[in-house]
């Protein structure tokens, strides 16, 4: 396949996984103004649920995929009843570090109760093929993971524009008092929304597993940097924002990889975020934000 | 139908309700008036819940809702329009109203009546899939009521609907409650415009700074000597 | 926090004359109890718990350039060990014998293989690359919104890291950097902690640091007061940097080797944990933390790997000491977010103790 073509899936097949994972902090950072360090432990529950789904004899990569998903969610809405309503209404930093600590707690566990090594897990490993068009081979896992986090992204588009919730979802991002006045629990509005970004974890924690075939504690760590840092340069909040955010960064990261001669390759990740940082000298709120003023919450 | 008894809220230091009490009978519309910082939007927030009040009890329809949740208490029939309107400002004027019918489970009523609020207030329909924060404030505040009235309450709190209008509007927006009160419905209305406030209220409560200084007729305050003006302003 | 600035204020208000002096008796009150556990250790302990101490003490002083940051701007700063790993690595290149430069980075750039400087100057210079980094990221980070400066913070530390990793010429990469001159006991270290929490007292007391708070507490009454919340936060980010680029400093020249892995993530949990616990609008929170952590973090690491229980062996438990610190974390955020030490200093405790007393 053409070479420019290739990298342009590249950057898109980056890109929509780093959207993903970016859309699942902002719908939570929005409602609720918590930054979600957990998020790659959630990753990291559904990935972890996935393989012992597999040791214990789980053969059906569908099932499998179903699993990650539904692990991810309730993982999402576990650690919002657990660690995150306590400090709902308190400062951002408190919950900044709050999950912080989920996060540090949960990473750990793995390592304790599994192991710190990486686990191989190969159920999912039929997603990621080569495809043959004619004269071109395309992976299968690239193509997959465009189309289904454009579908996602687009289901989540109605539901959030149709469904009641959805309406109530976007309501309470500017205003939950009053969200409240309708008559609407807060708690279903904030589970609903712990739950669309697990389920948004879900769907890269598969894509994770497809292009890694293992497992391990620090699975969603890195990848969650990153969706953070593209929330960053999209607008911290913004829905539209994080999705731009996520595909700039995978379009950057592929444009690195082209354009660093190999023995440079180990800086991609620093230039990366050089340049992201470097962006937001010109534009501190981001692409697709609004300036808020430091420290910020409406209750 | 609403009985408050020794009411307080308390904002760390800050004493805003001091032992208020009073009540609203079926069918009745009351008017609560005070001049700023009286402690008029606390009460209604201690009412409706989003504030928890440091003492006092709070009894609707006989049931005691001091303890239940601001939604639960929506959905037993009590609803309140914020001071400042507080519309959905990202959300269309059609979801505004969706969004009021929230706890309702009668697809078939939501619709008639939100077809009823959009032949009344005709802005409201020709907005109706415009983001709400292009409404001016008059429109906003007509949204607003009709969000509220969207999920079929008993009784409706209303917390300065003239706020920052014009004076032609608030006419308007208080013949309207006096048509919602014609119908039955039952109204708490928070104002500083007594004017306004009196044109259709059956009994008034002035508070100022926390406490309540007067509980009568409308005419009553009119005799009370210089009241209106102590409190009021005009 | 927010309580502390109401506390500190007409106090250092009332008397503008005798402010620096109570700031200044303040601090030295404070590291007290370092002093004394550092006298103690050098005086009794056996030789494990030195070096035990020395790490501690390292901890303590990157976590008191934590608090001058986190503790006056209330932004959550999650990059600091880059700056602990630029010092250390600084005095790495600037002051390992030619020797062992032979063997550890002989094509280093910029003529670093062929430089051997001697300790102090070494010490300065990595101060000057500190501050140069700092002033440069915190001109960044002091615009952005709070969350955006916490994740910018986090993107600073991957680079640093990364860089670290794969300028494999001079910082020698993945492996270990050996060979740097052991010249820092603990005598100096006690001194330098000392030094570190004085400094972090007098700014957090300084009109820059009450500025600085009142700003965090209250951004819009704050700009109303003229109060340039954007050049406070870059001061106490610089400070901040120049603190645990000391840390890093001192570590070297205690530990005479370092390696990349150091001066990332594991540190930046341990000593957040120490903050959060110890409680981050005090100075005297830093130190009450980093106490009690490390203690604590000692004890459980003996039981991670693998302890002997009335003749029973149990197995090695990798990973407990990070459930721990998370843990901590979290309860602390839940039940005390103000930590142990709370609003006071140690000194303002004291001096209300007393003041019941009488
Ligand atoms: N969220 C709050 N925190 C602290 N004080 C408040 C808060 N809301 C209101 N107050 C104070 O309580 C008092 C009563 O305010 P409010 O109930 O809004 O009065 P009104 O609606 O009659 O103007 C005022 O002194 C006000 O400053
Ligand atoms: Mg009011």
């Amino acid at each position: 396949m053409d070479y420019a073509l290739q990298q342009v899936l590249n950057a898109l097949a980056f890109g929509a996984e780093y959207s993903l994972v970016a859309l699942g902090l902002a719908v939570v950072f929005s409602i609720m103004g918590l930054v979600n360090f957990a998020h790659g432990e959630i990753i990291g529950v559904s990935a972890y649920s996935v393989f012992l789904a597999a040791a214990l004899g789980l053969t059906s990569p569908i099932v499998a995929v179903l699993l990650a998903i539904a692990a991810a969610a309730l993982a999402a809405i576990a650690f919002e009843r657990v660690a995150f309503r306590p400090v709902r209404y308190a400062p951002t930093t408190t919950g900044l570090l709050t999950a912080f600590g989920v996060s540090i707690v949960v990473q750990n566990l793995f390592m304790l109760l599994i192991s710190p090594k990486p686990q191989s897990v190969s159920i999912l490993n039929g997603l990621n093929q080569m495809w043959f068009f004619g004269p071109f081979a395309v992976s299968s896992l690239q193509v997959m993971e465009l189309i289904v986090s454009g579908l996602t992204i687009l289901a989540l588009v109605l539901f959030l524009n149709r469904s009641t919730l959805g309406l109530a979802i976007r309501a309470a991002s500017r205003d939950f008092a009053t969200v409240r006045l309708m008559g609407i629990r807060a708690n279903r509005v904030i589970a609903t929304a712990f739950a669309i970004s697990g389920a948004l974890a879900g769907i890269a924690a598969v894509f994770i597993m497809a292009r890694r075939g293992s497992v391990s504690p620090d699975l969603g760590f890195s990848l969650v940097l990153k969706a953070f840092v593209a929330c960053v340069i999209g607008g911290f909040g913004s829905l539209p924002g994080a999705a731009v955010g996520g595909m700039l960064l995978g379009f950057i990261e592929v444009g690195l990889l082209v354009a660093l001669p190999q023995e440079y390759g180990g800086f991609k990740d620093a230039l990366t975020y050089a340049i992201i940082v470097a962006l937001l000298v010109y534009r501190p709120e981001g692409l697709l934000g609004q300036r808020v003023e430091l420290g910020d919450k409406e209750i | 139908m609403l009985k408050v008894e020794n009411l307080s809220v308390r904002y760390g230091a800050v004493a805003a309700v001091r032992d208020l009490s009073l009540s609203v009978g079926q069918g009745e519309l009351v008017a609560l008036l005070g001049p700023n910082g009286a402690g008029k939007s606390s009460t209604i927030n201690a009412l409706t819940g989003l504030v928890a009040p440091s003492a006092g009890r709070i009894v609707l329809d006989g049931q005691d809702i001091s303890r239940v949740r601001t939604e639960d208490r929506i959905r037993a029939g009590l609803t309140s329009t914020p001071e400042g309107r507080h519309i959905f400002a990202n959300l269309t004027v059609g979801e505004n109203l969706r969004l009021g019918a929230a706890t309702r489970r009668d697809p078939k009523g939501v619709r008639q009546d939100m077809e009823r609020f959009l032949a009344l207030f005709p802005v409201l329909s020709e907005r109706y899939a415009q983001a709400a924060g292009t409404l001016s404030g008059g429109e906003q505040q007509m949204l607003a009521i009709a969000r509220s009235l969207m999920s079929r309450p008993k009784l409706l709190l209303l917390d300065e609907p003239s706020l920052g209008l014009a004076p032609k509007i608030v006419v308007r927006i208080f013949d309207f409650i006096g048509q919602l009160k014609a119908e039955g419905l039952t109204l708490l209305v928070v104002e500083q415009n007594a004017r306004q406030a009196l044109r259709f209220a059956d009994r008034v409560y002035v508070m100022s700074s926390g406490a309540l200084r007067f509980d009568g007729p409308p005419s009553g305050l009119a005799d009370e000597h210089g009241l209106l003006n102590l409190y009021i302003g005009g | 926090m927010s309580q502390a600035i109401e506390d500190t204020a007409p106090a250092a208000v009332a008397r503008p004359g005798g402010a620096l002096a109570r700031s200044l008796i303040g601090g030295l009150v404070t590291s007290l109890p370092v002093l004394v556990v550092g006298l103690l250790i050098l005086n009794f302990a056996p030789t494990y718990y030195t070096f035990l101490a020395l790490g501690a003490f390292v901890n303590l002083i990157v976590v008191v350039g934590l608090q001058v940051f986190m503790g006056n701007s209330n932004i959550a700063n999650l990059g600091h060990s880059a700056f602990v790993g630029l010092g250390a690595y600084g005095v790495a290149i600037l002051s390992t014998p030619l020797a062992m430069k032979k063997l550890s980075i002989p094509n280093a750039p910029f003529g670093f293989a062929t430089l051997e400087l001697d300790p102090v100057s070494s010490a300065l210079l990595a101060l000057l690359a500190v501050g140069i980094l700092a002033l440069v990221s915190g001109k960044v980070i002091s615009r952005l919104s709070g969350v955006a400066a916490t994740i910018v913070s986090l993107a600073l530390l991957i680079i640093v890291h990364s860089v670290f990793l794969n300028w494999t010429g001079l910082f020698k990469g993945n492996q270990a950097f050996f060979g740097i001159p052991k010249v820092v006991g603990l005598p100096w270290m006690m001194v330098m902690s000392v030094v570190v929490i004085v400094l972090a007292r007098l700014f957090k007391d300084s009109r820059w640091g009450l500025q600085l708070r009142a700003s965090a507490q209250s951004p819009q009454a704050a700009a109303a007061l003229g109060i340039d919340a954007r050049r406070l936060r870059l001061v106490s980010w610089v400070l901040s940097a120049l603190i645990c680029g000391l840390a890093g400093i001192l570590y070297a020249y205690f530990a005479g080797t370092i390696s990349p892995k150091l001066f990332y993530f594991q540190m930046i949990f341990n000593t957040l944990a120490m903050l959060i616990l110890g409680g981050m609008a005090t100075v005297t929170g830093a130190m009450t933390g980093v106490i009690v952590l490390s203690v604590g973090l000692e004890f459980i690491r003996s039981i991670e790997s693998g302890v002997t229980i009335a003749g029973i062996q149990l197995p090695q438990l990798l990973g407990l000491s990070g459930v721990a610190l998370g843990v901590v974390i979290v309860l602390c955020m839940a039940f005390r977010p103000s930590g142990i030490s709370g609003r006071y200093e140690l000194d303002e405790l004291l001096s209300r103790f007393f003041r019941h007393a009488k």
